[in-house]
């Protein structure tokens, strides 16, 4: 089933507007530094300062590592992340990000360097219990095309406060374009955070690791 | 004299009184929230300490003595910061008494 419908249903059964991930802009004046390891099949590192609570600006590493053939992508970039929207509520926060940019890819199969362009958007929605998040990820050189699409759906069995460490268990569903994997790979994640730390960790249907550290400051 | 006398115990009492500055803050859900207020208010040089609270959607700062910071550059600050403030209000508790209240609320 596509993603994007997934996240429609699921969305309605929370009762909720919108669909929520970590942000690609934290807070103003604020830097993010965030790596993901993804089951074998991408890995990626990104710095980002943000000089407004709306604007992000900085750059990435993202390779990108075939499961059905040898195919390799190895993206540096810069991106700009924007904030389109934001919902302030009174015990929930809603969001729209879009974000683009431009780097260099290493593409395997010519074993070349191309000129590579990214865009991406991604909607969310959390409260202090439910979590939700849908992100679309273009990565496009001449020689490929890759999408990324994630949906996460999370519930914390407590709610956390600022200084208390927050606990979230975390469903990810995850799909490829362009032959990177075949179908949709599902993981169940274990997410704890506490101030500008994060780190959360699980395993995918195929029982492979996947895992993600971000710190903020 | 006794004017005087009267407008120093005013004002001194004025200063005592005036510390604690409470905001009701919507969009607050999260530490990351949290901790880009606190860095953005701790940045007043007015301001000499700073509380949060998640579940209460409070943002509570201390002043320096003598010091205040205006409501609309409160608002500003925390509307830089991407969140609405939905009132502000100078109380008498000082941050200690908010955060014992909030550390017994957690009991």
């Amino acid at each position: 089933m596509n993603l994007f419908r997934i996240a429609l249903t699921a969305g309605v059964l929370a009762g909720a507007s919108t669909l929520a991930q970590a942000k690609p802009i934290a807070f103003s004046h604020g830097t993010t530094v965030m790596a993901e390891y993804g089951a074998g099949t991408m890995t990626e590192a990104q710095v980002f300062y943000a000089p407004k609570y709306f604007l992000s600006l900085g750059g990435g590493y993202l390779e990108l590592e075939s499961d059905l053939d040898h195919r390799r992508r190895e993206i540096t970039y810069a991106r700009a992340n924007y904030l389109l929207k934001r919902w302030n509520m009174e015990d929930a926060q809603a969001n729209v990000f879009v974000w683009g940019g431009a780097g260099q890819a290493y593409v395997s199969e010519l074993n070349e360097h191309e000129f590579a362009a990214n865009a991406g958007a991604q909607i969310d929605y959390e409260t202090r219990r439910v979590y939700a998040s849908l992100k679309t990820d273009l990565q496009r050189a001449d020689a490929f095309s890759h999408r990324t699409d994630t949906l996460q759906l999370g519930i914390a069995p407590y709610k956390h406060d600022f200084d208390s460490l927050a606990t979230w268990f975390v469903l990810q569903g995850r799909q490829y374009t362009g032959g990177i994997h075949d179908g949709t790979e599902w993981a169940l994640l274990l997410r704890l955070f506490k101030r500008g730390a994060w780190i959360e960790a699980g395993v995918t249907d195929e029982g492979k690791l996947q895992a993600m550290a971000m710190v903020n400051f | 004299m006794k004017k005087i006398l009267f407008c120093t115990i005013a004002l001194l009492t004025g200063i005592a009184n005036a510390g604690t500055i409470e905001m009701k803050v919507y969009g607050l859900v999260c530490g990351f929230c949290a901790q880009g207020i606190e860095k953005t208010l701790r940045k007043n040089p007015a301001t000499s300490d700073v509380v949060v609270s998640l579940e209460h959607k409070l943002v509570a700062i201390s002043t320096r003595e003598g010091q205040d910071i205006p409501d609309a550059e409160l608002t500003r600050a925390l509307t830089d910061s991407g969140y609405d403030v939905k009132g502000i209000a100078r109380t008498q508790r000082s941050l200690d008494e908010i955060r014992a209240e909030l550390k017994q609320e957690k009991k």
